[in-house]
């Protein structure tokens, strides 16, 4: 029983620390725990310096652990080099070795494996055609352009058929429309592949559009782990919530309790609501997280409405953002799509009416 | 006129460049080829006329009965000076290249510290820094008595005044030369890619077989140069540390100007040195033209 659901299990890392020698020495990695399935595209996410490359680097063998084990596929890798370890790495400067070919480059790994010289090139040839450069084996990388140079990295990294595949912020140096495309392009590779992926990223949206799931890493700790619209909807943190997308925050006091309703006062004595949460009773202090895409404007008429004043606006093309002063010193961020001709749906200095479904309320204790 | 104007306002950029050159290194060359080809004067310097007894005296000497007859004593000479330049190369890149590997994979701070300490030598005379090497490996010497006083030996190794001692002059004198080009090509060699290559199935030696030393060849081949170069004339750590026994051809030109009081033949013997480096230069350029594609650092 136990072993079928080992082999589910691509990696284990179990309080993983990682520690830097030095004066003060410098905790890249407080304590991490997670499991990362088979066949799975698996993000790291955070800011710089969040731990995610370290922990990255861990699990390719570039660093020693401070503390913690590592176990791939059931297998104690903790303390192997990384010639060893059955994964390879994308690298975010490509780091292609310039006086190879591109052929040569791909054939790297499965040549230091012992595979003969033809059936190696016979493979990097297939995998060059995986990443649409089939003509190019004969160059030089230093003749590629960044998106080339970067799916040769992918090629050769793919090509000795490693258990999991590591990718960091791979597509960081690309510009947009290249880095767009090779998201879906990264998604194809993963499902054509079967191999396990684990992606470094700070970009929340690369995170949310390709990962099965996300870990959201901040100052070496996991704040979250969880599927895109998990993390999303319904973020465990003030943190998580604040780094994926935009998000309102109040601090505010439970006030009244209905049938189906939690009535939160927030500064300024304007009243918000909230789906019944067990646990939760009158008194208690709270932090409120909204985002921004889920107030609607309404008309007076509506009932139970926040009421506002427009101190902002900002033009973000498909959207327009608003802001709206609730009080002497609370706002509230509104993010309404443009239909038509895009004219603002109120002007600045317009009083509004604003209607919140009561399920779109994160509710986190304070 | 007009061409001679437009012929100056053409070069005069590098007139500055093309003047020294050719005073400091052309007329010089020039006037050794020349006399190389003169007939000596027995109390030194040369006769005008044209002989090439100079050239001909590298491979015959004339018996009693003034016959010509094959003399590979300088043959030898040159030969030893090649095979002691080269061994010198061999193991100025076995010392040098782990020094400038380890100098470049510090941080910039300790390179600066290390490349300094590296050129401290060069603020000694070399003279005597070669002759305190004479006080190391002599019979009585540190090696010797260190050894001896430990009870490893009985009686003193010979050490000086052999082509070993000659090989540790050269490779002590100029694993600097080796040194920094090795640290400079390997200073801008990107440590990824030796990540890269260890992520890769490589194990830390593949890693510098497939990787380091292909990148770092143009600094191998520049301090493989530079360290040949001055080896193959070496004046000071023959004489001094090989006693004079093992002549080598710098001893020998010297000796042709001096006590030899035959300028001609110096000058042939400094013409053939000349050679030697420019057929290793040639080579050397060479390699670069066919490995220029590939280095794009």
């Amino acid at each position: 029983m136990s072993e079928d659901l080992d082999l589910s299990v691509a990696i284990t890392a179990n309080n993983l620390r990682k520690v830097y020698p030095g004066n003060p020495p410098v905790v890249a990695l407080k304590s991490a725990s997670l499991k990362i399935a088979d066949n799975e595209f698996f993000t790291l996410l955070g800011p710089s310096g969040c731990g995610k490359t370290t922990l990255l680097r861990l699990i390719a063998g570039f660093e020693d652990i401070t503390d913690g084990e590592l176990i791939l596929y059931g297998n104690n890798i903790s303390n192997l080099p990384p010639e060893i370890r059955p994964v390879n790495t994308v690298f975010q400067h490509y780091s292609l070795f310039p006086h190879m070919s591109i052929l040569e480059n791909v054939a790297f790994g499965l040549r230091r494996l012992g595979t003969a010289k033809l059936q190696a090139e016979q493979i990097a040839q297939e995998m060059l055609e995986l990443v649409h450069l089939g003509d190019y084996g004969s160059r030089m990388p230093n003749q590629l352009s960044g998106g080339q140079q970067q799916r040769v990295a992918l090629a050769r990294a793919l090509a000795p058929q490693p258990k999991v595949l590591l990718l960091d912020e791979p597509l960081s140096a690309l510009d947009l429309k290249l880095r767009q495309a090779m998201r879906s392009e990264l998604k194809r590779l993963q499902r054509e592949t079967g191999i396990t992926f684990v992606f470094v990223t700070h970009d929340q949206e690369e995170a949310l559009s390709m990962s099965d799931r996300i870990a959201v890493m901040s100052s070496g700790e996991i704040q979250q782990i969880g599927t895109p619209d998990e993390i999303y909807e319904r973020p465990a943190n003030r943190f998580v919530a604040d780094f994926i997308g935009d998000a309102n925050f109040y601090d505010a006091v439970v006030n009244t309790t209905s049938e189906n309703n939690i009535n939160y006062e927030i500064h300024g004595g304007q009243i918000l609501q909230s789906p019944i949460i067990e646990g939760i009773t009158v008194g208690d202090k709270v932090t409120l997280i909204l985002r921004p895409e889920k107030i609607a404007f309404v008309d007076n008429k509506v009932k139970n409405t926040l009421l506002g004043k427009v101190s902002e606006i900002a033009y973000l093309g498909n959207t327009t953002d608003y802001v709206i002063s609730l009080s002497d010193d609370l706002t509230m961020k509104v993010r309404a799509e443009n239909h038509f001709d895009g004219e603002p749906i109120a002007n600045i200095g317009e009083s509004v009416n604003l209607a919140i479904d009561p399920k779109a309320m994160r509710v986190l204790s304070a | 006129m007009k061409l001679i104007k437009d012929i100056l306002n053409r070069y005069k950029g590098v007139l500055p460049a093309s003047l020294s050159i050719g005073i400091f290194m052309l007329i010089p060359i020039l006037i050794i080829v020349v006399y190389s080809f003169m007939i000596p004067n027995p109390n030194g310097g040369v006769r005008t006329g044209f002989s090439l007894a100079s050239y001909q005296k590298l491979f015959y000497d004339y018996d009693l009965f003034d016959n010509l007859v094959f003399n590979a004593g300088y043959l030898k000479i040159i030969f030893r000076s090649l095979w002691i330049s080269i061994i010198s190369v061999v193991a100025s890149l076995l010392v040098g290249f782990p020094v400038a590997y380890y100098i470049a994979m510090q941080n910039t701070e300790r390179r600066n510290l290390l490349i300094l300490l590296i050129t401290i030598p060069f603020w000694t005379n070399l003279l005597i820094r070669t002759y305190s090497w004479i006080l190391v490996l002599r019979d009585t010497g540190l090696i010797n008595s260190t050894l001896m006083s430990l009870g490893i030996i009985d009686e003193p190794i010979t050490l000086l005044y052999t082509e070993g001692a000659i090989v540790l002059g050269l490779v002590y004198t100029y694993v600097p030369f080796m040194i920094l080009p090795i640290y400079a090509s390997l200073e801008r060699l990107d440590i990824r890619l030796i990540e890269a290559c260890r992520d890769l199935y490589s194990t830390k030696w593949d890693a510098l077989r497939y990787v380091v030393f292909p990148l770092a060849k143009p600094g191998i081949i520049a301090g493989s140069i530079l360290v040949f170069i001055p080896s193959i004339g070496a004046f000071i750590a023959p004489e001094l540390l090989g006693g004079g026994k093992n002549l080598m051809l710098g001893s020998l030109v010297q000796l042709q100007f001096s006590s030899g009081r035959n300028w001609p033949f110096g000058s042939a013997l400094a013409v053939v040195i000349m050679s030697v480096v420019l057929i290793a230069l040639l080579i050397q350029a060479y390699n670069a033209r066919k490995n220029g594609s590939e280095i794009v650092h």
